[in-house]
């Protein structure tokens, strides 16, 4: 039942699983949905959603699904009986006798349409799985003009419960939503993710490992016998690159959230940070103020910081092009020789693991932003968003 | 639904619908029940009033950032057998002497069902659920020092809350029921205030109310304040002998509501 829920919440970027789909079908099956929508909404969403941040999304979902399903207090044993009652035969005769009152004012070969109209009926009585759902999104079919009557929802009895669709039209949960720009406690989980244990690497056994040596110890009658074990540490380290350009005052506030995010997550190995104008070139500034002289050489960095470092370029990418293209594109400090790009090359070649987080990325394709769109040919580019910055993490972590 | 096994909410504790459902449903598919929601929400009480309207035993996990999954399960005291080792006490050499059952070992070993709440889980370690899977699945695991399969005689509700510190893994949060606590509106707060404290006065009331929920509604407070600390500022301006139509103007132990400095100056800016 309801296969076509299951795949529009997954096209909708719900990460519902099969077995959470199952669990459901034996929710229903256990009667837990009581026949009401409203129940079935929320059994729905305990089960099929594991966060807050979705159910935004999951509202949007099943409202196309199941709006215009439409109810009342004492429904019959089968929820989706609904569909034969007389109510809803005389609601789509209403239908077909207004739509063909229309027709007949077109002046369009009546019989034809009928036809079909007649089909499409008759499909709809052998439609069991989301029946309901043929009903609701009839509004939007050719067969349309009748969208705006099948909108209202009545509610019935179930005192306590608001209806499903009265949640759904508050639109509470929006503020949760992933795809907002996020704050401090957020960045740091997010960066969490930053984590290999060097368990498994080549280190020396220097750690003694207290339960083993004991139990060692007592096997050996009492005489000491120590055992040692591989220190467990992260072993990541972070490099930062942030746009302190022109561009990016507006997110001053965001970059800062991010920096004492980064700050405070304390488990990493090593973190650098350096500064740079809009984009990289032969100087990185060790300040946000990016002053002339307080910096360090780009080729300094390639040969004290190796290649295992994980980088995170934080910048809007916005530039002319010959900022990016011109080997005398810098306005602000020298050049080294060599354009933004080779730069950006050379950090590429250099790196292993680079994300470029932007805080203003376009959504899709954006070719007038021509430097945008040229840097996210180098690197993966996120948004500055918990999604993006979640995503670029298990990009760094991962390489997917 | 089986009547004699399913929660109705308590005197104590006041629920909405979808929470009193959410945990039925959950006992109903005998899966664990997750809940989140703000600090304050009465994510923790609510299992305490579970297990009182069903009438069984509470085991509660309280988790702490170094928690390690293996503690719920069984802790092999290997410092005591040394001690004993070391003065040739009887028995050294039984293992099974040494295994103590951590929380969830508790609950599986009970004669009767029983409610495990494994409170805050979000503070352990990312991978804690992760290491918990199997055991939370199978009702069972398996104690290596002495081959013994713990199972558990009667599959416990298991109730688990969150404060969203961290991200749960997704095979985690693919085998719970889940629930967000919304934040209660005015008329279920009413409800909830009025079981704690039965005898408040109707208009000291609406005025705190008013406060209450127009400092939550400011954007540029912080921390807002939660529903506990509602219920301890009526307490204490009822207690203070405060009249009503003081609390607005005067906002007397405002700090119940408000802990942070810069908060306290943004309410009191934008209150008077």
């Amino acid at each position: 039942m309801f296969t076509k829920f299951f795949y529009d919440l997954r096209d909708a970027g719900l990460k519902v699983t099969f077995a959470e789909f199952l669990t459901l079908q034996e929710a229903l099956d256990k009667g837990l949905a009581n026949n009401s929508v409203t129940d079935f909404y929320y059994l729905c969403r305990m089960i099929l959603v594991k966060s807050e941040t979705e159910y935004d999304k999951f509202d949007m979902v099943f409202e196309n699904n199941f709006k215009g399903t439409h109810y009342e207090p004492e429904v019959g044993a089968n929820m989706l009986k609904w569909l034969d009652k007389s109510e809803m035969d005389e609601f789509i005769a209403e239908t077909e006798r207004q739509w063909l009152n229309q027709m007949e004012d077109l002046q369009i070969d009546k019989d034809d349409v009928e036809e079909k109209f007649r089909a499409r009926l008759k499909d709809q009585d052998s439609e069991h799985n989301g029946g309901s759902h043929w009903i609701g999104t009839m509004g939007k079919t050719s067969f349309g003009n009748t969208g705006g009557n099948i909108g209202g929802v009545r509610v019935g009895g179930k005192t306590g419960y608001q209806s499903a669709f009265a949640v759904i039209g508050a639109k509470k949960y929006r503020d949760f939503r992933d795809d907002r720009i996020i704050d401090n406690r957020q960045f740091m989980q997010a960066l969490r993710k930053l984590r290999q244990f060097s368990t498994k690497l080549d280190i020396p056994k220097t750690e003694l490992d207290i339960d083993a040596t004991i139990d060692k110890t007592c096997n050996n009658g009492g005489m000491l016998q120590i055992v040692m074990e591989k220190p467990r540490k992260n072993s990541v380290k972070l490099l930062l690159l942030m746009d302190s350009g022109g561009t990016m005052i507006p997110y001053s506030s965001l970059m800062n959230e991010l920096f004492q995010s980064i700050n405070k997550s304390n488990h990493y190995k090593d973190v650098k940070v350096y500064y740079f104008h809009n984009c990289i070139y032969s100087k990185l500034y060790n300040t946000p103020e990016c002053e002339n002289g307080d910096w360090i050489d780009t080729e300094w960095m390639f040969r004290n910081l190796d290649s295992d470092y994980k980088v995170i370029i934080v910048g809007d990418a916005a530039m002319a092009p010959e900022e990016l293209y011109s080997d005398s594109g810098n306005y602000r400090g020298p050049n080294g020789g060599l354009s933004g790009w080779d730069w950006l090359l050379l950090m590429k070649r250099h790196y292993k693991k680079i994300v470029w987080m932007n805080p203003k990325m376009a959504i899709g394709h954006a070719p007038w932003r021509e430097a945008e769109t040229a840097v996210k040919t180098l690197f993966p580019m996120y948004r500055l968003t918990v999604d993006g910055l979640n995503q670029a993490m298990t990009m760094l972590m991962t390489g997917k | 639904m089986e009547l004699n096994n399913s929660f109705k909410g308590t005197g104590e504790y006041v629920a909405s619908e979808q929470l009193l459902s959410a945990v039925n449903v959950a006992i109903t598919l005998q899966k664990p029940l997750l809940i989140k929601g703000e600090p304050g929400t009465g994510k923790t009480m609510l299992a305490e009033a579970v297990a009182k309207s069903l009438g069984k035993k509470l085991i509660i996990w309280n988790i702490k950032s170094t928690s390690k999954a293996q503690e719920g399960l069984y802790m092999y005291d290997t410092i005591q057998r040394l001690y004993d080792g070391q003065f040739g006490e009887e028995g050294v050499d039984d293992i099974a002497r040494y295994i103590k059952l951590g929380k969830l070992g508790e609950a599986f070993e009970s004669d009767e069902q029983v409610i495990l709440l494994i409170d805050e889980i979000d503070k352990a370690d990312l991978e804690f659920p992760n290491d918990l899977l199997w055991e939370l699945d199978q009702m069972e695991f398996y104690i290596h020092e002495t081959k013994r399969t713990v199972k558990a005689k009667h599959r416990p509700i298991v109730i688990i809350t969150s404060n969203a510190e961290k991200e749960l893994p997704d095979a985690f949060l693919r085998r719970c029921i889940f629930h967000y606590i919304d934040f209660p509106e005015a008329d279920l707060m009413e409800e909830i205030v009025k079981v704690h404290l039965p005898d408040v006065e109707e208009n000291l009331l609406k005025q705190a109310f008013e406060v209450f929920y127009d400092i939550r509604a400011m954007k540029d407070v912080r921390k807002k304040p939660s529903t506990s600390e509602l219920i301890d500022w009526i307490n204490v301006l009822q207690l203070g002998g405060i009249k009503a139509e003081e609390i607005r103007k005067k906002l007397p132990f405002v700090g119940v509501i408000v802990k942070k400095d810069e908060d306290l100056e943004t309410v009191r800016q934008k209150m008077v």
